[in-house]
């Protein structure tokens, strides 16, 4: 094999300091600021809301459902207040962080599949899949149906997507992302004409909420979902550091590197499409998340997987519980759908990417 | 928990006394009115000498859900304005504790139980509340004016809320599903929210007494014979949304002996072509009167516009008006005949 | 030309464990591919190529534009795959005593590595970091770097002269700057055959010096290299064996001295020319001029 130490090369300035790599020194205490930035975040976001509840309130109301009453000695809430606190607010906020996470690592996935920055979890006409289903049940009454509708519809636009890109050839990354936007605006067209078809005067508000996003009706069983599925496939995507990796320079490297490209890019797609559209399912098309938040991210550690993709899960489940916090609280007692909040966020944080990036090339 | 109460009614405007008043009467003069029994008092069908009770529990079905009381409801938030005055107009504003997304102010007639109630000159929010502000005014029951605002993403999910231990009950006028929605909505579906509500409240008397009234007033109004025909214009400026076949539009045109020139159409209101009105040419155009589409407005547009500035009725200013909220089905709707058979009368066609 | 096959190349677990080891002697086979043919859309883009590089020398792979040459280096590469020609005899890939086609990926990753033309990328990834993912068929994918790993790297970029460039992100690097980082990387991945796709293309005269320096160097530690190149004087210059193919097929192989004459590359080029002496290195040195 190479000798490449047996030659006297001269002594290699072992890279060592946070800008030799990213930062990667630092690798070590990201992660449990991460985790511990997002606790903090739970904990306190679940004590704000429109209702006057008083912190310690809140905490007896979860305290008891953990079933540590007895333990401390503290007294159930009444049930008005101890339902808002544990039907409410706490199965929002858990069910935005787990969705903020996989949409944030399907994010990541995406861009480094395509190679394309601007690429997010939606890519694959998902997201109007999804909402084309939605909007189907919603209009016909049977909202009960919602969730599965939705993850069936994105479901659907993945294997169209992929189909069509199958069929024009290889599956290289632009085929990927123009066989997706076909399918996005097929999609798209029928959503709208079929809400301006049959929707009637008050179902539009419905629509709209779903197409912008919410996790205003959180369950505990969309916690479950919601969450199963990030613990499950997000974990599982976000252990495919190396392998996106080494897509960085292309198909052409990432083989040469050892990677079947064909099957890892056919199984990460699945994976992301199956992720997104269980989380689809659970809140409407939440914007921007998958798309901003890799590239904040990647601000802080470089662009090397193994680090962004936890980072960005752990820093997306943030930002969706801060973002829908301002949601519920900003314009009580009214309430917008997060997809505003993370729209105007997201829109100039984005621009503002982009305007960097112009300046470094 | 709330418990049954009996205590009397404020008539609002009404003609009719109820039995309590009689019977508190009665109890106060000595021996000369038949004090405490039963006989029925044959003069006034619309009182009995003994006041028909609720007993709880109750469960009716609203909009396909089973809704079900433990005792009259004590704290209500309302939802629209159409609750709101139902409410008012049973003399139960004593009851609402909040009231959310209005569609403009109480009528006149009502505006004497508004002035008691300050959850009615400040509403709890313009639009559609978030389930926690509502959850927050701690209420027994949410009395909904549509039944989308009872979503996750209005005022909370109706199972959700019911798990809460807060009832929820939409006007029943206002279901959307096929097989709750009706079809055509009649008088008759209005006296029977009427009845209903003063059943769930315990206060059957009173509104037993109200559909009489509005009964009475109702078969007091002279249907025009002529055939005109009319268009129910409620918003919209490129594609007008009008009264349809099945809904209150319809109901109300019928009553006041007006045809419905988009009546054909099997909704409750419908999007409209602007060619289609002009060809139909209707008689008389009735314009909603809306905070953020005034009749004005609506006058203005059709006037402004070179092909409806040719309809019969806009050249001739032929315009009747009626109040936004006065176009749900509620208790404001005979009233809302009355005044629309007096105006088309001033019009002296 | 025929190989002795005597010492296996050591493809196995061991290169896992590259640290103080010092290399094996480096095998005395080369690779030998033959019959290699690729088509795309019905176009024959490489018709029945043999090809063949010696151990411990520089090769280069010479021809005009739209001739075949990265076509034949991805499949030597195992990047693309050969036609399996019916009714013709398959097309083999063999680097000492090893089937490259029937290698898995992860092994060939160790056994080779390609460096491409025009490998660009958006992210802000740092060089260090590009030179580091040429460890990556080294360990396991769910592992990170270990210090053996940056050792590597750090050699490899030092090997290259881009040393100084640790911290830099490769969007901000010259063209030729970042050529000489995606030859660190496959330095860093440690092949036993190095295939370059023009390496020296955006890189002015002391630069493009230098690469064949590393690349004689390598040689000289017992790896294979073939270079698709596109200036023969560098060819003559620097390779021991050339290959000319011209319109997927290959016209001559053989020792340089052979190969570079004006009867071989006057019809392949469409030029003249004229073969000097280098007065220095006795190397030949070409000069042109067009056919009338």
């Amino acid at each position: 094999m190479t000798t490449l130490r047996a030659r006297p090369a001269p002594v290699p300035v072992r890279p060592d300091g946070p800008a030799a790599s990213g930062a990667r020194r630092g690798a070590g205490w990201w992660v449990p600021a991460g985790v511990a930035a997002l606790v903090a975040t739970v904990l306190v976001t679940v004590t704000v809301g429109p209702a006057d509840l008083a912190v310690g309130d809140v905490w007896r109301s979860v305290a008891t459902h953990l079933g540590l009453g007895g333990l401390l000695g503290l007294e159930p809430l009444g049930a008005l207040q101890d339902g808002m606190v544990w039907q409410l607010r706490l199965p929002r906020v858990l069910t935005a962080a787990a969705v903020g996470a996989g949409l944030a690592v399907c994010g990541v996935v995406m861009q480094s599949l395509t190679r394309n920055p601007l690429a997010d979890p939606y890519l694959l006409g998902l997201s109007s899949g999804a909402s084309l289903g939605a909007v189907l049940v919603l209009v016909a009454g049977w909202t009960v149906l919602l969730p599965v509708a939705a993850f069936g519809g994105a479901v659907l636009a993945l294997v169209a997507a992929l189909g069509l890109a199958g069929a024009l050839g290889a599956l290289t990354p632009t085929r990927t992302v123009l066989a997706g936007l076909a399918v996005s605006q097929l999609a798209a067209a029928a959503t709208s004409f079929v809400i301006f078809w049959s929707a009637t005067g008050d179902s539009y508000r419905e629509i709209l909420s779903w197409l912008m996003g919410s996790v205003a009706g959180a369950t505990w069983t969309s916690v479950a979902v919601a969450g199963g599925a990030t613990l499950v496939l997000g974990t599982l995507l976000a252990s495919t550091g190396s392998v996106l990796d080494a897509f960085t320079f292309g198909d052409t490297a990432a083989s040469a590197l050892g990677i079947d490209v064909v099957r890892v890019r056919w199984t990460l797609l699945v994976g992301v499409a199956l992720l997104t559209g269980a989380l689809v399912s659970q809140s409407g098309s939440i914007g921007f998340v998958g798309l901003i938040l890799p590239h904040a991210v990647r601000l802080l550690t470089g662009a090397r997987h193994r680090l962004l993709l936890p980072l960005s899960a752990l820093f997306g489940a943030t930002f969706l519980v801060w973002a829908d916090t301002l949601a519920r609280t900003v314009f009580a007692p009214r309430e917008l759908p997060v997809g505003i909040v993370t729209a105007a966020i997201g829109a100039p944080v984005f621009a503002l990417l982009l305007w960097r990036g112009r300046r470094t090339t | 928990m709330p418990s049954a109460r009996t205590a009397p009614r404020r008539p609002h405007g009404l003609l009719a006394l109820p039995a309590a008043l009689a019977l508190a009467l009665a109890a106060c003069s000595s021996g000369t009115a038949p004090g405490g029994t039963s006989t029925p008092d044959g003069d006034d069908p619309a009182s009995a000498t003994v006041p028909a009770r609720t007993t709880y529990p109750l469960t009716v079905e609203d909009c396909g859900v089973e809704v079900t009381f433990d005792a009259a409801p004590e704290r209500v938030v309302t939802i629209k304005s159409s609750t709101t005055e139902m409410l008012l107009a049973l003399g139960l504003g004593d009851r609402i504790v909040a009231t959310a997304f209005p569609d403009g102010p109480v009528p006149p007639a009502l505006a004497d139980a508004a002035a008691d109630v300050p959850a009615v000159a400040e509403p709890m929010s313009d639009k559609v509340p978030g389930a926690e502000a509502v959850l927050d005014a701690e209420p027994d029951l949410v009395y909904a004016g549509w039944e989308s605002n009872l979503t996750a993403d209005g005022a909370g999910d109706r199972d959700t809320l019911a798990r809460l231990g807060v009832a929820t009950y939409v006007s029943p006028a206002a279901c959307k599903a096929p097989e709750h929605m009706p079809d055509p909505l009649t008088f008759e579906h209005v006296f029977a929210e009427i009845t209903e509500v003063g059943t769930i409240f315990d206060a059957q008397d009173a509104a037993a007494a109200l559909v009489a009234e509005q009964r009475a007033t109702l078969d007091g109004v002279v249907r025009d014979e002529r055939g005109l025909t009319a268009l129910w214009y409620s918003s919209g400026d490129d594609i007008p949304y009008v009264g349809a076949g099945i809904g209150a539009p319809q109901m109300i045109l019928d009553a006041v002996g007006l045809e419905n020139v988009a009546g054909d159409v099997h909704d409750t209101w419908t999007s409209y072509a602007w060619e289609e009105a002009i060809a139909a040419d209707p008689d008389v155009l009735v314009l909603v009167d809306a905070a953020w589409n005034t009749a004005d407005a609506k006058i203005e547009r059709l006037e402004s516009n070179p092909a409806t500035a040719e309809m019969t009725a806009v050249r001739e200013g032929r315009y009747l008006t009626i109040p936004f909220p006065a176009t749900e089905a509620g208790v404001r709707t005979v009233d809302a005949v009355v005044d629309l058979a007096a105006q088309l009368e001033a019009l002296d066609l | 030309m025929t190989e002795t096959r005597t010492a296996p190349v050591a493809t196995g677990a061991e290169d896992r464990r590259d640290a103080a080891v010092p290399g094996a002697p480096p095998a005395t086979d080369g690779l030998d591919a033959a019959r290699v043919s690729w088509s795309v859309d019905g176009r024959l883009v490489l018709d029945g190529v043999d090809c063949t590089a010696p151990p411990g020398a520089v090769s280069g792979l010479l021809g005009p534009n739209g001739s075949g040459k990265s076509t034949l280096l991805r499949v030597l590469a195992g990047v693309r795959a050969p036609d399996a020609a019916p009714g013709r005899d398959a097309a083999h890939v063999r680097f000492a005593d090893a089937d490259l086609l029937a290698l898995p990926r992860r092994r060939r990753a160790r056994v080779l590595a390609l460096v491409e033309q025009d490998a660009t990328t958006d992210l802000p990834l740092t060089v260090l970091d590009a030179v580091l993912l040429g460890r990556i068929p080294h360990r396991s994918l769910l592992a990170g770097d270990s210090a053996a790993d940056r050792d590597v790297a750090a050699a490899a970029l030092a090997r290259v002269g881009m040393s100084a460039f640790t911290g830099r992100e490769v969007a901000t690097l010259s063209g030729g700057e970042r050529q000489r980082v995606h030859l660190a990387r496959a330095l860093a991945q440690e092949p036993a055959l190095l295939l370059l796709d023009e390496p020296t293309n955006h890189l002015d005269i002391a630069a493009q010096l230098d690469t064949m320096r590393v690349l004689r160097d390598l040689a000289g530690d017992g790896v294979t290299v073939l270079a698709a190149l596109h200036d023969l004087n560098l060819a003559a210059q620097t390779c021991d064996h050339v290959v000319v193919i011209a319109d997927g097929r290959v016209v001559a192989a053989g020792d340089v001295h052979d190969v570079l004459v004006p009867d071989v590359l006057d019809p392949v080029y469409g030029v003249r020319c004229e073969v000097l002496t280098h007065p220095r290195t006795g190397r030949p040195v070409l000069v042109f001029d067009s056919s009338d």
